[in-house]
């Protein structure tokens, strides 16, 4: 069974189609990336995805139910971070994570609080206030939300955008280790080629609010007859 | 469905999906000294200045029960409390860029309501137990005056408060952030409407129909009539609550259709930008 199924999801904005019958899905497990260039539709594909917009035409699916009419049951196995989101300012990283941990309805949330500050390695920053962190600390805070409710799908709109080379690859072996062990699926959106190479079992490629194309990085490269995805991503995005 | 998290339709998480809200925003107000001052010096301001108004009028000996400015300012803190509250609470999410992360986890509408006003409650339960303490203090005002009906009072102002601060927030649904100004206004529209200070009988005859569907100003006609040594008008209070039953109904379901609205429209991805 499919985690997540789009179908054929349509947005316009006016006279504007922001997404234009977009249909994919991912599997258990599986980590999914969507590319594009700015404009071209993810953000509003991904929002749809988790119920902050409603499609005009098409449906979402996600554990085999209809997300529209099965939202507290959905989305209580989901989890969501993004580069443009941010987490109360005036609260400690603990108070945060206690808050969206009880939000979850997780059982145990001062341990489950505790076990994602260990994965996180946000022990030192435990006590501080989130409008006190680097973005690249709100960051880690951000993914610990996301994974406090162990989310069967992981939805990531440019995780590691604010993050220095070296977190940022921290962060990404993390990812994929957790959705090794729990057998999570992911949906990502990124600029970073390298890290949709590492990270992604398969990629669509959007613009102008479809998918053009859809593949694994090396099946894309082939089509394209380019050695990387880097390469792919500016042949697409160049017509 | 994975164990480490409570069954997501059933009680226990709707519980703690509620207090949630309530724990964080306290956790924010605890964190922010300035929330914390200005949820008293206002009411405080305001308190001072009808208790000197008071002061002035007793000292003029005028032929009427004016203590009743007294009583008048602190229920109408009530009201404005829980209307302005629930509105700034909801505001923060926005203005602190956490409205997405809010509406992707699994709080229903109803529960994140519920939490706002439980969380509000709660600041005008403390707001109100200061001014009544400050009101004693300066002036000898013991708000035990309005006896049994104080209770019922207070009730009445704070679910008609919930109601306009849901309207707020569904103002700013539909219509963006610069309707914030609707969120915080509102009330003080209801204001002249409500009698606080004055009779409704001074109103001109259609803005009298208007209070008379007004609950706030029947909680003001039966303040005036129990610090005047009449007895709790039941009757009016039975008929602001039943208009509260219906105006809360109301503005849930406006909210629910702004919510609506702007997750059709796009609207709440684009808050905070």
């Amino acid at each position: 069974m499919a985690i997540l199924e789009a179908i054929k999801l349509v947005k316009r904005f006016g006279p504007v189609t922001a997404v234009d019958e977009v249909s994919f899905g991912v599997g258990h497990g599986e980590v999914v990336g969507l590319l594009g260039l700015n404009g071209a539709g993810k953000s509003t594909t991904l929002h749809m995805l988790l119920g902050l917009i409603t499609p005009d035409a098409g449906q979402v699916r996600v554990f085999g139910m209809d997300l529209a009419r099965h939202r507290v049951e959905v989305l209580s196995q989901v989890n969501f971070a993004a580069s443009y989101v941010d987490l109360p300012g005036p609260l400690l990283v603990h108070e945060v994570l206690d808050a969206f941990a009880r939000l979850y309805a997780v059982r145990r949330p001062k341990a489950r609080v505790a076990e994602m500050i260990e994965l996180l390695e946000l022990g030192p920053l435990r006590g501080r206030r989130m409008m006190d962190l680097s973005s690249g600390q709100r960051t880690r805070v951000q993914l610990a939300k996301a994974l406090l409710n162990a989310p069967r799908l992981l939805v990531l709109d440019e995780p590691t955008a604010n993050l220095d080379p070296d977190a940022g690859d921290r962060i990404r072996g993390l990812l994929s280790r957790v959705a090794g062990e729990n057998g999570s699926a992911m949906l990502i959106t990124s600029h970073n080629m390298r890290e949709v190479e590492r990270m992604c079992d398969r990629i669509c490629f959007m613009a102008a609010g479809r998918i053009v194309a859809e593949g694994t990085a090396a099946e894309l490269a082939g089509h394209y007859g380019v050695v990387d995805l880097e390469e792919v991503f500016l042949k697409v995005a160049r017509g | 469905m994975t164990t480490l998290t409570l069954p997501p339709l059933g009680a226990a998480a709707r519980r703690q999906r509620i207090l949630g809200v309530v724990r964080r925003d306290f956790a924010a107000l605890r964190r922010s000294p300035i929330r914390m001052f200005e949820i008293l010096f206002w009411p405080t301001v305001e308190l001072v200045l009808w208790g000197f108004v008071t002061l002035f009028l007793q000292s003029q000996r005028v032929p009427f029960v004016v203590t009743f400015l007294l009583g008048a300012v602190l229920l109408w803190q009530v009201l404005q409390k829980a209307s302005n509250e629930i509105s700034i609470a909801f505001l923060e999410d926005i203005w602190s860029r956490n409205l997405l992360n809010v509406q992707v986890s699994p709080l229903s509408s109803v529960e994140y309501v519920t939490g706002l006003m439980l969380f509000a409650l709660g600041k005008v339960a403390v707001a109100v137990m200061v001014m009544a303490g400050l009101a004693y203090a300066l002036y000898g005002f013991g708000v035990m005056t309005l006896g049994v009906g104080l209770v019922p009072f207070m009730g009445v102002l704070l679910v008609f408060g919930w109601s306009l601060g849901l309207v707020g927030i569904s103002a700013v649904l539909r219509f963006g952030e610069n309707a914030q100004v609707i969120a915080w206004s509102l009330v003080f529209v209801v204001q002249p409407l409500a009698g606080i200070f004055y009779p409704v009988s001074v109103l001109p005859e259609p803005l009298r129909v208007v209070a008379w569907f007004t609950p706030a100003s029947h909680v003001f006609e039966g303040m005036r009539t129990v610090m005047a040594g009449g007895a709790v008008p039941w009757d009016r209070m039975a008929w602001a609550a039943g208009l509260n039953v219906v105006y809360v109904a109301a503005t849930l379901a406006l909210f629910g259709w702004a919510l609506r609205y702007a997750r059709r429209h796009g609207k709440l991805s684009r808050f905070g930008d």
